[in-house]
């Protein structure tokens, strides 16, 4: 392994991580400073369960109506976000435990959720692309973050064989993207994972005081059925 | 002003209309003397607008700023965009998009340094204000259907809230919110109802009442202390639609509650909700709290009302800065466990048409009510059926968030209705049924429109009808 991979692997990921953490704590504290609401009004249901529901949303495509009746688009959201897991344990693992990769299957998984969610990133190009809504409402962001993510996916399935004796660009380029990712995230859409937590927390303890989540929820005592009584 | 530049849609150019404005300033109304209500001022409202923006925004509001990934799936959930498929401003993520840009530019530091890169932009002058006006009041009713659909969780709903908010406090705001706001400050009521009007409306009640049921007793009491139960109103019933306090008061009477409504403080509407100015929506609120508290009653009771439901019962606390003291309820959970408790007798049969129901987006989206409702028209109806989608994924009547109120924009909700006036008709019902005074005069615009063979009814018009009332009783 030549320096100049070692170096890319380890003091330039940890260079860009340790930037990334500032600039998320220095975001946290940019959130926290505008002022919240206190809540008076008695509960109608659990702001813990609204807030538990609220969270789990990603995880439950029935509902809402907008995943429910497009299960096509809500397999690609997991693929791709399947996608960028596999893509971040890999950039761990090839440094800190790379026996993991000397297991074909192992490599075989990973190189598969990659290439499906490089799939997925493609066909999420295309709609942006295609689709007159998405188009009018996307900004330059929104298209160079989805490209660089179908590349960093394309790029994760040439690296994570590990087989830097053979090739070593690979790995510099899967570990350069990364790199300059760390960088670039904190300023981009794809900091969206850092904003989640906190808007689905506010509606799901907002609505979970209401008792409109979780949906499904039954009332107190039902009624059964119409009654006929004429006390007259 | 000079006429705004039109939308991108070229569907929404309503100028910003001063004269009632003016006639205010011109008389000295004391809700703008006093400061409650801004009017117009040509001038640097922009940058009032912005120092607006930075002082007002909370923690929520300024997340669902920052967390839209412009995925574009609240596209189908708006009824506007359904109606108007080719049209992108008609989606939830451009008209959020809309005051989005401006807080990426001013507050978000991704758009202070780099705002091309993330579509990040500001106001120039009076009239891109004015055409943000348009967009917040005349092409959302916020519904929040979309919040719902967002996987992010973002609340356009509030945000479209928050931006009427600013702009009211800058007076660029359609007239008609402006005429109701400075009813509301005025007289206390949104349809400036005078104390004179609404005691003689309630006496009137009272007698039909009392020659219907036969029985001098019968009472529609006002400002009685020590009551079980304030029951509060829409002007709206005063005004148009006088016998839902009668068949309310037949109801108390039958349960055998103790009731009273308030003097003062009987308005549970509450335009600030509709406006997105707090302040009016605190002082609204306060009087009916303060009314209750006046009269030591036990519980505050609120009429069929969507957005007095929800402002009452849930953000006139808030607003007020009041601690709620109270239980506070719908009017439709009073009948609900008067029923459970066997305190009314019903007979379906006395409502045998087909009767489907419409839930209010402020009832069931932004409040907790959607079993209550259903479990009391199975009880009095024959012929109960739902339409779909329904619950909380039901479609705006289209007159909500106000515009009901604002004449410039009402051929594009008539226009957009047609999602709602296909929902209606699939459901083959002879009556459509809403716990909402401002939904029936939606859903009668829409079946006006669209020559539906329905009638909207209210669900204590049709408890009413179906009351057995006992000879003990009577």
């Amino acid at each position: 392994m030549s320096d100049l991979l070692k170096f890319v692997e380890n003091e330039v990921q940890i260079a860009a991580l340790l930037f990334l953490a500032l600039v998320y704590a220095v975001r946290l504290i940019w959130i926290f400073r505008f002022r919240s609401r206190k809540e008076r009004t008695f509960a109608a249901g659990s702001e813990a369960g609204g807030v538990g529901y609220s969270l789990l949303n990603v995880a439950m495509p029935w509902a809402m109506e907008s995943t429910r009746k497009r299960p096509g688009f809500y397999t690609q959201f997991v693929v791709f976000h399947l996608g960028v897991v596999a893509a971040i344990t890999a950039t761990f693992i090839i440094p800190y435990a790379p026996g993991v990769f000397r297991i074909r299957a192992v490599v075989i998984v990973f190189q598969a959720i990659m290439a499906a969610a490089f799939l997925a990133g493609l066909l999420r190009l295309v709609r942006r692309l295609t689709n007159p809504v998405l188009r009018m409402v996307s900004s330059a962001d929104d298209f160079f973050s989805l490209t660089l993510m179908i590349l960093f996916f394309a790029a994760g399935v040439l690296a994570v064989p590990n087989a830097y004796e053979k090739a070593e660009w690979p790995l510099i380029l899967f570990f350069g993207l990364t790199a300059f990712f760390l960088v670039y995230v904190p300023f981009s859409k794809i900091c969206h994972y850092l904003y989640y937590p906190f808007t689905r927390f506010y509606l799901g303890r907002s609505m979970g005081h209401r008792g409109a989540f979780p949906r499904g929820r039954k009332v107190g005592t039902q009624v059964s059925g119409p009654v006929k009584e004429d006390r007259a | 002003m000079k006429r705004a530049k039109r939308g991108p849609s070229g569907v929404v150019d309503a100028p910003l209309d001063t004269r009632t404005q003016a006639r205010a300033k011109e008389d000295r109304l004391p809700s703008l003397e006093d400061g409650h209500l801004r009017t117009y001022e040509p001038g640097d409202n922009v940058q009032r607008f912005l120092a607006l923006l930075g002082q007002r925004i909370t923690r929520s509001l300024a997340v669902s700023m920052t967390a839209c990934v412009h995925c574009g799936l609240c596209a189908e959930s708006c009824h506007y965009f359904l109606a108007r498929p080719d049209d992108p401003t008609m989606t939830p993520v451009w008209k959020a998009d809309q005051i989005r840009k401006i807080f990426k530019k001013h507050i978000d530091w991704t758009g202070r340094v780099a705002p091309w890169w993330v579509k990040a932009g500001s106001l120039r002058d009076d009239e891109d204000l004015n055409r943000l006006k348009n967009i917040v009041f005349g092409t959302c009713s916020a519904c929040r259907r979309c919040t719902y659909n967002c996987p992010m969780g973002v609340d356009t709903g509030l945000l479209v809230r928050f931006t009427r908010g600013l702009l009211t406090e800058l007076g660029i705001v359609p007239e008609g919110v402006f005429n109701v706001s400075r009813d509301q400050w005025e007289t206390g009521n949104q349809m400036a109802v005078i104390e004179q009007d609404y005691l003689e409306t309630l006496e009137w009640m009272r007698d039909e009442l009392r020659t219907e049921l036969g029985r001098a007793s019968v009472d529609i009491p006002v400002d009685m202390p020590d009551c079980d139960v304030l029951y509060t109103i829409n002007p709206r019933e005063i005004k148009f639609d006088p016998r839902s306090i009668a068949h309310a008061a037949k109801v108390f009477h039958a349960a055998g509650e103790s009731w009273t409504m308030p003097k003062w403080g009987w308005d549970q509407t509450n335009f600030g909700l509709f406006s997105g100015d707090d302040k009016l929506g605190g002082y609204v609120a306060r009087n009916v709290y303060e009314a209750a508290e006046r009269l030591k009653v036990k519980k505050i009771v609120i009429s069929e009302c969507g957005h007095g439901y929800r402002s009452t019962r849930w953000e006139g606390y808030n607003w007020a800065d009041y601690d709620q003291k109270l239980p506070t309820e719908s009017v439709v959970v009073t009948l609900k466990r008067y029923l459970e408790e066997g305190r009314l007798a019903v007979d379906p049969a006395r409502n045998p048409e087909a009767v489907t129901f419409h839930d209010s987006c402020n009832i069931a989206r932004s409040g907790d009510l959607v079993e209550e409702p259903r479990e009391v028209l199975r009880r009095v109806c024959a012929d109960f059926r739902e339409m779909f989608p329904n619950r909380r994924e039901n479609f705006c009547c289209t007159g909500g968030g106000g515009l009901l109120s604002m004449a410039e924009y009402r051929p594009l909700r008539l226009e957009v209705a047609k999602i709602k006036a296909e929902q209606l008709r699939a459901t083959g019902a002879k009556f459509v049924c809403t716990m909402c005074h401002n939904c029936v005069d939606g859903l009668n615009d829409v079946i006006k429109h669209y020559k539906l063979p329905m009638r909207v009814v209210q669900v204590l018009e049709l408890v009413s009808n179906a009351l057995v009332v006992p000879a003990s009783t009577k």
